[in-house]
């Protein structure tokens, strides 16, 4: 199998800090590879190391069969990087953003007015193409932070985080237009804090936190290692014998395992749980706030690992 | 036949970094009015309150205040690029940090260009003196030459400032010491080494007084140049430090 991405023991240090700490990955040509994480857990860091723009502190990288440390000039002809923030200059149009990044790796400008064309119109932003981008709203500019990535069709995409802020409608916009690069067999490599995103589009997922990778895995292959229960989130009232509360629960036959969340709340995973809540009421015999059940999801893979919640 | 196709893809590039360069600055209004405006006031100032000798004397000196100006352009451009995250996106892409940078100098210098020319024209609307004899080469090279520093002097704050905002505003701390230290207000100037006392002195020798030998402004212009290069170098390896990736 050809990689795209090899990592070794890949660490970026600032001073104290250990944004990222010791990562090995394997990521194979033509995936999707999402990276699941909560805000500062090192998804950002990992992009811009092997994006070019972090040098890292330790560790080896190679990028499309490229070292990261010596090559990076052959690295950066081949890549595609959607930032987090929204870096496009306000002062210039869609289409004249776009264009000088097709300008800068050196496409022919036949070729490069007709796929900006094409692409503004799939993203919806045909009609406001020659207005300067500083008018546009923030869903524009997102879409226009995408398509700046994409317009010199690059063999691998980074997108850290690209449908952060946006409304249900331009969010899904963006995942169609992934998943359609995605069928072109360009590498993906997909930051995300959205659980449904991560499991919608990835191939592949890794889990992290703190800089440390806590779980690898296909999105159903992860949620399969919780087991075939539900979900129960319960908030109680005091919070102080949580521990005792969930080695109750879990005396029940039917409760796989239990976890403190947050404050106030506790995670229960139990078979057929919708049906059991009851039970687990009756046994437990403490006053709840509030109780919800839902089947597996990423977020409880996370909860499961690191015992909090993926959004702050 | 590798190498002259990557020639022409770096000139490329700095052909259009720059025009984005110019684009963007342009579509700036109020910088425009600023760059512009700023020494025109002082010129209109001069002449009602001080009368037409005075402004006779000082209208060199009130050109000279437009390339000094640059120096706050040039380190409001590249504060906005880091600012914006637009210089790291450059990064990614096959643009070295080398032409990035040169195609900020170099739109900035065509902006200076057009600016200094149009001083000029203020200078004579205004009824400045200009001897029969100016040289007009001289007379445009001069205060270009000092554009050329001032840009040292800009890569150097750009180097340390992280805003546009930060950049205008600390750009002073350099441009009102090379203004009043080095006669652009007030004659005779403080400081006789420094790139704007020596510029307004050549550049008064050509226009005002028509002289263009090498005896009246060829040192002057030397040390200018050297002034400019010496700030150049240093500019250009703070800059690719402080942006390098860590």
């Amino acid at each position: 199998m050809e990689y795209a991405i090899e990592t070794s023991n890949l660490k970026k240090y600032f001073g104290d800090i250990h944004a990222v700490d010791g990562i090995d990955l394997k990521i194979p040509k033509g995936f999707l590879y999402g990276i699941l994480g909560p805000n500062g857990a090192g998804k950002s860091t990992i992009i811009r190391m092997l994006s070019t723009i972090l040098y890292p502190t330790d560790g080896e990288a190679t990028v499309l069969g490229f070292n990261l440390r010596k090559e990076a000039s052959e690295i950066k002809k081949r890549i595609g990087v959607c930032p987090q923030e929204l870096v496009i200059y306000p002062r210039l149009t869609a289409r004249e953003n776009i264009h000088l990044i097709a300008q800068m790796h050196g496409i022919i400008k036949n070729d490069y007015k007709e796929r900006t064309d094409d692409l503004l119109g799939r993203m919806n932003l045909l009609d406001r193409a020659d207005s300067l981008s500083k008018t546009y709203s923030g869903g524009m500019k997102r879409r226009l932070n995408v398509l700046m990535a994409v317009i010199h069709e690059p063999e691998l995409l980074f997108f850290d985080e690209p449908t952060a802020g946006l409304d249900p409608q331009s969010r899904r916009v963006v995942w169609d237009f992934i998943k359609e690069f995605q069928e072109r067999e360009s590498t993906i490599i997909l930051t995300t804090h959205n659980m449904e995103e991560a499991d919608d589009l990835s191939d592949e997922l890794l889990i992290i936190d703190h800089g440390k990778i806590f779980a690898k895995g296909t999105p159903s292959e992860l949620k399969g290692k919780l087991g075939e229960g539900d979900i129960i989130e319960f908030k109680v009232r005091d919070p102080k014998n949580r521990d005792e509360i969930i080695e109750l629960a879990k005396s029940l036959s039917f409760v796989r395992w239990g976890k403190k969340l947050g404050k106030h709340r506790i995670v229960i995973n139990a078979l057929d749980g919708l049906r059991r809540i009851s039970d687990i009421m009756d046994v437990v015999k403490v006053e709840m706030e509030d109780i919800s059940v839902r089947t597996n999801t990423l977020e409880d893979v996370f909860i499961d690992l690191t015992g909090k919640r993926l959004r702050n | 036949m590798e190498n002259k196709i990557n020639r022409s893809l770096t000139l490329k590039r700095l052909w259009y970094l720059s025009i984005k360069n110019l684009k963007t600055m342009l579509r700036d209004r109020n910088q425009l009015v600023w760059l512009i405006g700023y020494p025109i006031l002082f010129m209109v100032l001069y002449k009602v309150a001080l009368g037409v000798d005075v402004y006779d004397f000082m209208a060199p000196a009130l050109i000279i205040i437009g390339p000094t100006v640059v120096i706050s352009q040039l380190a409001a451009h590249f504060a906005e690029e880091k600012e914006l995250g637009t210089l790291q996106r450059l990064i990614t892409t096959p643009a070295s940090r080398s032409i990035i940078l040169l195609s900020g100098l170099f739109s900035q210098l065509i902006v200076a260009s057009v600016q200094i020319i149009l001083l000029i024209l203020a200078s004579l609307l205004l009824g400045a003196k200009f001897d029969p004899n100016v040289n007009i080469i001289l007379l445009f090279f001069i205060p270009f030459l000092l554009s050329f520093t001032s840009l040292g002097f800009g890569l150097l704050l750009a180097s340390f400032v992280k805003t546009a905002g930060s950049a205008g505003g600390l750009a002073w701390f350099i441009i009102l010491p090379l203004q009043f230290l080095g006669g652009i207000f007030a004659h005779p100037p403080i400081v006789e080494f420094l790139p704007t006392t020596l510029a307004v002195e050549a550049l008064r020798s050509v226009m005002t007084n028509g002289i263009a030998t090498f005896d009246a402004i060829g040192l002057n212009l030397i040390f200018v140049g050297v002034w400019g290069v010496i700030v150049i170098i240093i500019g250009i390896l703070l800059f690719q430090r402080k942006t390098a990736i860590l």
